[in-house]
């Protein structure tokens, strides 16, 4: 039996491997073929993504809503910000650091999330995300209130340009995401395709059931919001090193943000994550590649993206709640 | 099932409807690379970008900024431009919200080419992009924001210049008007919780305004203000404080108003900075709370501010006279209605034409930067003093004037004739400024030489 076990988890580590290799690779070749408005865009797919990745796993796999995803974001961003300003960490120090402060902060909203569902649960996640420029302000001393604090991901080291050239600030921005996007994706898809991937849609789709099957759901719902904040810390993290950490950097609106994409990309799903995320931050540019042609007044085209991205979400909700993904299979399974 | 069937789907096929996504991506985003040297500029040409927020809590009458600057380029583009090149403004909307001024500044200087960003407005927004505006040599001319670390070690940030006087500036000479004229009444404060409002609280500080803990001080959150200041007024009204010094947004000032108004709060004297103190702003955002313009007139009226340009209700001023005449005519935007924030725009695109021409032909980054450090004397505009520009400081306008709204909603000088006050951004004295303004020239345009 042990044995049979040690060969499925290779085969789920070889699965998840050979996607990460296909993504980075996907990825770099992409990026050679942008320009540097583009490799700056695809930056924030790959930061974003990571984010998406942690409405997947809470929300789409274990059925957990949250509407404070950014919150999370803000306490990665905020950890690795203090610990780069005040310790001169370096970022490649400060974002594992951060990382683990977003657990921790993860592990105090499981425990209290561990008891609400629902509205109830969307609702506290909601007032977490609500009272972070509070927070910012209440200890103005230390997080700077609404000013924020400046970070960047600085210049490349040299053993890098020595190696690789000397990359733009935009192919740097891309190079610090893509390790940390490539891990996310290796870890989400391994965790979706083992046990622990099982015992949490077992838990989203039936409770009972799932504790009847010898699932510990209240310890798996406090797990599950552990992970989810590690990635969102990791995507929060990478987020502000984009100029600065602070409270108009993680607004509300990026909490629902992340849900709209892994709602129109497909919420149960990785590559839906990824679809999702390309939308949302490629929207507005194809919009106004469209609009461009057209001569309207900045007040109707500055709010062109949000009205198409509502749209989209509504139409997608009504017609096919499974997002871009599921259509995706769909066609798979009538071939 | 449906789920399992999606987890162990082939990676060929992931990868290639991935790269269909991005190849897509590419194909709609991607805009051609321009072949000239001077990114932005071409022989037909200049660039220039800007960011502001167009729409959200923070944008009401700063969106009227761009519009302004945008016809001011118009009319000169209808003159014949600068050397035969024409100015196109490019504008982007980041909503006051620092994420998205990242954004809006990658695609104004990769996608749009611009050769300069010029009049961006925000103080906590601007944080966010200028070392990587710096970093790439960009000028970064004319920023709509007060925050006096911008400006005054040009070693840090050597690209980045001014459209204000600071807010140290302008609270110390704000302060130095309340010590003399409010000694005995109890002065309170509600200021904007970041680098705007600290600086505001450093300034009247600085000329002996000081505040007791939270007795008399109030703060409030930028861009939440919408929901109104009702706690803070009350706090201020509960220690019986007569004169509120604002050191905020148009919109966070309307709302302290309105939440006073409503709680029955009536102190004898407001003081707000200038930028929060825009009458047609305010008129507009307590218009959409129901309070009509009569009545947000009075409210407003016996309002103390300052200025470093004249009001925009001085009607036989001549820059006045010729911003107005071009925004009539030139203003596409769609609230064109003369204001402070209209005349300001103009201001922006004034300076920046000068500015332009005063470089020459040979338009080039680091002339431009190099020009307006070493040439604030040849670089006049319509404030009533000289732009404080140099190798030690990167600060605008070193005076302003103080004035009181009247019943009409014109600021008018609280002196029998205006005395313009001039101080520096750190301990230095306020004292009278003797400045005599250059005249505008017959046709608008700026005449360098």
């Amino acid at each position: 039996m042990r044995a049979v076990s040690k060969a499925k988890n290779h085969s789920i580590a070889r699965k998840s491997l050979r996607r990460t290799i296909f993504f980075v690779a996907a990825i770099l070749f992409a990026a050679s073929t942008f320009d540097a408005y583009n490799q700056a865009q695809l930056a924030v797919v790959l930061i974003l993504f990571i984010g998406v990745l942690s409405v997947t796993l809470l929300t789409g796999i274990s059925g957990q809503l949250s509407l404070g995803q950014g919150a999370l974001m803000a306490v990665g961003g905020y950890c690795m910000a203090l610990l780069m300003i005040n310790q001169n960490y370096s970022l490649w120090v400060a974002i594992p650091l951060a990382i683990v402060g977003s657990a921790l902060a993860g592990l105090l909203l499981g425990i209290a999330a561990a008891r609400l569902t629902g509205p109830y649960l969307a609702g506290t996640t909601l007032v977490i995300a609500l009272a972070i420029p509070t927070l910012a302000n209440r200890f103005m001393s230390v997080l700077k209130g609404d000013e924020g604090l400046p970070v960047d991901v600085g210049y490349p080291p040299v053993w890098f340009t020595n190696l690789f050239g000397e990359p733009s600030y935009e192919q740097w921005q891309l190079y610090v995401a893509l390790p940390f996007a490539a891990i996310a994706l290796f870890l989400a898809s391994n965790i979706l395709l083992s046990r622990t991937g099982r015992m949490w849609r077992a838990i989203r789709d039936n409770e009972t059931a799932a504790a009847l099957s010898g699932v510990n759901f209240s310890r798996q719902k406090i797990f599950v919001f552990v992970v989810s904040a590690t990635f969102a810390g990791l995507s929060g993290a990478l987020y502000g090193l984009r100029g600065l950490v602070g409270p108009s950097v993680y607004p509300v609106s990026l909490s629902l943000l992340l849900l709209t994409a892994a709602v129109l990309g497909g919420i149960r799903s990785i590559f839906g994550a990824f679809i999702g995320t390309v939308i949302v931050v490629f929207l507005p540019d194809w919009i106004d590649a469209v609009l461009h042609q057209f001569e309207l007044s900045e007040q109707v085209s500055n709010f062109m993206p949000a009205l198409v991205s509502s749209l989209l979400l509504i139409l997608t909700v009504v017609i096919n709640p499974a997002g871009v993904a599921g259509t995706h299979l769909h066609k798979h399974k009538h071939k | 099932m449906r789920n399992r069937a999606s987890l162990s789907r082939s990676p060929r096929s992931f990868i290639s409807t991935a790269a269909v996504v991005l190849a897509g991506a590419l194909a709609l985003s991607a805009v051609p690379a321009q072949g000239a040297s001077t990114p932005g500029v071409s022989a037909t040409e200049i660039v220039l970008g800007m960011q502001l927020p167009q729409t959200g809590p923070a944008s009401p009458g700063y969106n009227k900024v761009d519009d302004a600057m945008r016809a001011y380029f118009d009319y000169v583009n209808s003159k014949g431009g600068v050397y035969g090149r024409k100015i196109t403004l490019v504008v982007k909307d980041d909503t006051y919200k620092a994420g998205l001024t990242v954004s809006t500044a990658s695609a104004l200087i990769n996608k749009d080419k611009v050769f300069a960003m010029v009049g961006s407005v925000g103080t906590q927004t601007h944080i966010s992009v200028i070392k990587d505006i710096n970093r790439r040599g960009i000028p970064d001319l004319f920023v709509n924001s007060g925050y006096s670390g911008f400006y005054t070690d040009p070693k840090k940030y050597p690209t980045t210049f001014g459209a204000l006087g600071t807010y140290v500036v302008e609270a110390k000479i704000l302060g130095k008007h309340i010590k003399e004229n409010f000694a005995k009444n109890t002065v309170g404060i509600v200021y904007q919780t970041d680098d705007f409002g600290r600086n505001t609280v450093e300034g009247l500080a600085t000329a002996g305004v000081t505040f007791t803990a939270k007795k008399t001080a109030a703060t409030f959150i930028a861009g939440t203000q919408g929901s109104g200041l009702d706690a803070q007024m009350q706090q201020l009204k509960d220690n019986n404080v007569d004169v509120v010094v604002v050191g905020a947004v148009a919109s966070a000032f309307a709302a302290a108003v309105s939440s006073a108004n409503k709680i029955g709060y009536k102190p004898a004297q407001w003081i707000v900075i200038s930028v929060g103190a825009d009458a047609t702003t305010f008129q507009t955002i307590l218009g959409a709370r129901g309070i009509a313009p009569a009545v947000s007139a009075a409210l407003l009226a016996g309002t103390i501010s300052a200025s470093h340009a004249p009001s925009p209700g001085e009607a036989d001023d001549e820059f006045v006279k010729a911003y107005k005449k071009i925004n009539d005519e030139f203003n596409k935007g769609p609230d064109k209605r003369w204001d402070n924030n209209v005349l300001q725009g103009m201001n922006i695109g004034y300076l920046t034409t000068s500015a332009l021409l005063g470089v020459g032909k040979d338009l080039t980054r680091p002339g431009i930067i190099k020009y307006v450090e070493a040439n604030a004397a040849k670089l006049p505009s319509a404030a009533l003093s000289p732009l404080g520009y140099s190798t030690k400081t990167h600060e605008a306008f070193t005076g302003f004037w103080i004035g009181k709204y009247d019943a009409t909603t014109v600021l008018k000088p609280v002196d029998a004739t205006r005395k313009v006050w001039t101080t520096d951004s750190a301990k230095g004295p306020v004292t009278e400024l003797k400045y005599t303004r250059p005249a505008i020239a017959a046709d608008a345009l700026p005449k360098v030489g």
